[in-house]
């Protein structure tokens, strides 16, 4: 039988893959095995080894360990833990505010620097030089700008005949400051992967918006916005992800007060597994975090995958 | 044939018998194994260093100090403790997790290593905590010796004796008399009259809250020697003591107490603007330092007051150190050796001179205690037996959590004294409750 004159007996060969042999998925699943045990070997053992301990608890006598087990106990405590209440509002107020304004300035900053015609690599490294210092340097610097006898902000809003205010020692203004902190040090980041972003944006389109006499405003709302929604889902994932789990701000600037004003889950989880030796306890609160982690990572994944396909 | 030596051969045979007799002395006093301890960084670590290295020199055995800081200290030696064989021989243990390894089985008594030790009679017991009774799960002299002080820090009155003397002030014995001093002295920014240490942290507003706390009589739990851990913080003698804190504060205090720390202290004493605090002794060296300090020579340190009728109440925020149950038995016995001399006479006197604090009475008597510069020595030795170990049990941190988040609350004006008392007791309550302590709690305070 032909179609078209060409015998369709003859191309059904090339239209359907060659199937593997069988020895040859054999090998293929032998060459892969030594690095896919590595990786359950470093990613998974540890999580199971972490789940199967938040179902004990661990206590010491006589230089053993002793493993009682707890069923589900540690899980049906979290709820009930005032700190665990406390960490994750401000967690969830932390992450969104400071990524929120990371994402603004970063973006911002980023368009100022494509715009400028000289002095690109300049502007370029100064502004990315928060990211380069040691998260411990970062707690220094901004301990000692914002410390109220001395503070360098202090003297500067004095003056301008304004008082002086408790930045991290205020419940009002504790938070606020530690996500200016966490701004001021991850900002960089966003600015980094926006002007790439904005530099890979093709010339043609805004060739034709300035021939149509589009200002540089339609410009960036009709053009750059748009084209650049992927790049924004992306960072702001990845920033969402690392601000969840901030913790050396917190233990650096604050320690988690004034009382509960800046606890964060992170800080919980610290104090409850390291400083209270709760193993089994802390455990739980480990799975409980990484749990919800994964989830925003898919999300963000997930948003990423739609923004895709729109 | 009569035995004959010539003279070269008498020579050779002096020689070599002053090279066995060498040999013997030698082998008498053979080194110690090496020993490795671990310490934190601190105020007191260039003393205790410059004290080893004439340990070294006067005995030829080895001694490394592992320096880490403070915050990592308790991990590494937990990791070290909880290994099949120890990294470190002696472990510099803080008054915040001692009972955890006493109670954990990490130390081995000292007595159990060398069975002729003796401790000197000159020594600090600090709330015999040096003891413990594995089967009685208490501290007290008929415990076995777990272990020897190293650094007996408690919390003492430092203020302006220039201040004192313009003014005309007599040092404070009493509660009342400290505040009148530091509200005559308050003249903020320039002048704090106290500044409390009221952040919120590992063992921060807590331990500056004890000696107020233990100087008005209260407690928080009732009878912790008798294994009675019925919580009492919520008395009126601990509303007394957190009323009398929170006031001192607004009154007399920094307006930020609710942030100050440790540091922020020494900070504002050095810099001259505080009157008064409430600090480890340990800091005292920083007091006279010209480099470090604007204050030189003009602060005085007395025991923390008291109420009337009663004694002061300093916490225990000392240093002992013990010998890890994971080393071997060769180790063990080289890091008894150290300890045994550590404790002499002569070797606190030794501490004393680099700038440590001694840790053996008699060396308070010494004409050295007289020196200007030792002049926070008599009020120690006066305030060192009233110190109070607050806490014998191994679930300690967790209560001293709860009263961190409590008190720092009441301080930054978030919730009221009477709510924070019912609040931190109730919480102590169900934590002695839930590790099957002997406990109970108290009717709420009303407002």
């Amino acid at each position: 039988m032909t179609q078209a004159g060409i015998s369709t007996a003859s191309i059904a060969p090339l239209a359907r893959p060659a199937r593997p042999r069988e020895d040859e998925k054999l090998w293929r699943w032998l060459s892969f095995s030594p690095a896919l045990l590595l990786m359950l070997a470093m990613g998974a053992l540890p999580l199971v080894n972490l789940l199967a301990t938040s179902f004990f608890d661990v206590t010491w006598t006589s230089g053993s360990a002793n493993w009682q087990p707890v069923g589900l106990a540690h899980y049906r405590e979290l709820p009930a833990d005032p700190l665990v209440a406390a960490g994750i509002t401000n967690t969830v107020l932390f992450a969104l505010g400071a990524v929120f304004g990371q994402l603004v300035l970063g973006l911002i900053l980023a368009l100022l620097v494509t715009r400028i015609p000289r002095g690109k690599v300049f502007f370029r490294a100064l502004f990315i030089l928060p990211i380069l210092i040691p998260g411990i340097v970062v707690g220094a610097i901004w301990k000692l700008m914002l410390n109220y006898d001395f503070g360098l902000v202090n003297q500067l809003i004095g003056f301008a005949g304004l008082t002086a205010q408790d930045w991290l020692g205020d419940s009002g203004t504790a938070l606020l400051s530690v996500i200016a902190v966490d701004i001021w040090h991850w900002t960089p980041f966003c600015f980094l992967l926006f002007l790439a972003g904005i530099e890979a944006l093709p010339n043609d389109i805004y060739e034709a918006s300035r021939m149509d006499g589009a200002s540089p405003w339609q410009d960036f709302r009709y053009i750059t916005l748009p084209l650049m929604i992927p790049t924004i889902a992306v960072t702001a994932a990845f920033r969402l992800v690392l601000a969840f789990k901030v913790f050396d701000e917190v233990y650096l600037l604050t320690g988690g007060g004034p009382g509960t004003a800046t606890e964060v889950i992170s800080f919980t989880l610290y104090q409850r597994f390291f400083t209270e030796d709760k193993v089994g306890y802390g455990a739980a609160m480990a799975i409980a975090v990484i749990f919800v982690i994964s989830l925003l990572l898919i999300i963000g994944l997930q948003g990423r995958r739609l923004g895709r396909t729109a | 044939m009569p035995f004959t030596l010539n003279r070269r051969q008498a020579l050779i045979g002096l020689g070599a018998a002053t090279l066995a007799s060498q040999a013997r002395i030698g082998f008498a006093q053979t080194p110690a194994a090496p020993i490795s301890i671990v310490i934190n960084q601190s105020p007191w670590l260039a003393s205790f260093s410059a004290t080893v290295d004439l340990y070294q020199k006067e005995t030829g055995n080895k001694v490394n100090l592992e320096v880490v800081p403070f915050d990592g200290m308790l991990e590494k030696q937990r990791n070290s403790v909880r290994a099949s064989q120890g990294d470190y021989d002696i472990l510099i243990l803080n008054s915040g997790w001692f009972v955890e390894m006493y109670y954990g089985g990490f130390v081995t008594p000292i007595t159990e290593i060398d069975p002729g030790f003796t401790l000197d009679p000159g020594i600090f017991t600090l709330g015999d905590t040096i003891y413990f009774d594995a089967e009685k799960k208490n501290m007290t002299p008929e415990g076995k010796l777990m272990t020897l002080p190293i650094q007996p820090n408690i919390p003492m009155l430092y203020y302006r004796g220039d201040l004192y003397q313009e003014k005309g002030l007599k040092v404070p014995e009493t509660f009342e008399e400290l505040f009148n001093n530091a509200k005559a002295l308050q003249n903020p920014p320039q002048m704090y009259g106290i500044v409390q240490r009221g952040a919120r942290g590992a063992n921060t507003v807590s331990y500056d809250f004890y000696p107020y706390l233990f100087g008005m009589g209260g407690a928080v739990f009732k009878d912790q020697t008798a294994g009675d851990y019925s919580v009492v913080l919520n008395d009126d003698k601990g509303k007394a003591a957190l009323d009398y804190y929170l006031n001192l504060a607004k009154e007399a205090g920094h307006p930020k107490t609710a942030s100050q720390d440790q540091a922020q202290i020494v900070q504002a004493l050095v810099t001259g603007h505080c009157a008064h605090a409430s600090l480890v002794i340990a800091a005292y060296s920083t007091m006279d330092d010209p480099k470090q300090s604007a204050v030189v020579d003009k602060i005085e340190y007395a025991p923390t007051p008291h109420a009337p009728g009663l004694q002061p109440g300093p916490a225990l925020g000392h240093w002992l150190g013990g010998v890890a149950h994971n080393v071997p038995d060769d180790r063990k016995r080289a890091a008894v050796a150290f300890l045994s001399w550590f404790q002499t006479r002569d070797a606190q006197i030794a501490n004393l001179k680099a700038g440590g604090i001694p840790l053996n009475a008699t060396v308070y008597e010494d004409p050295l205690a007289d020196e200007r510069q030792n002049r926070w020595m008599k009020p120690l030795a006066a305030a060192l037996p009233h110190a109070i170990n607050p806490y014998a049990f191994p679930e300690a941190t967790e209560v001293v959590a709860v009263l961190e988040l409590g008190l720092n609350r009441a301080i930054a004006g978030e919730i009221t004294a009477v709510d924070a008392l019912n609040s931190m007791s109730d919480d102590i309550y169900k934590i002695m409750e839930k590790y099957k302590y002997k406990t109970a709690e108290l009717p709420k305070l009303t407002a």
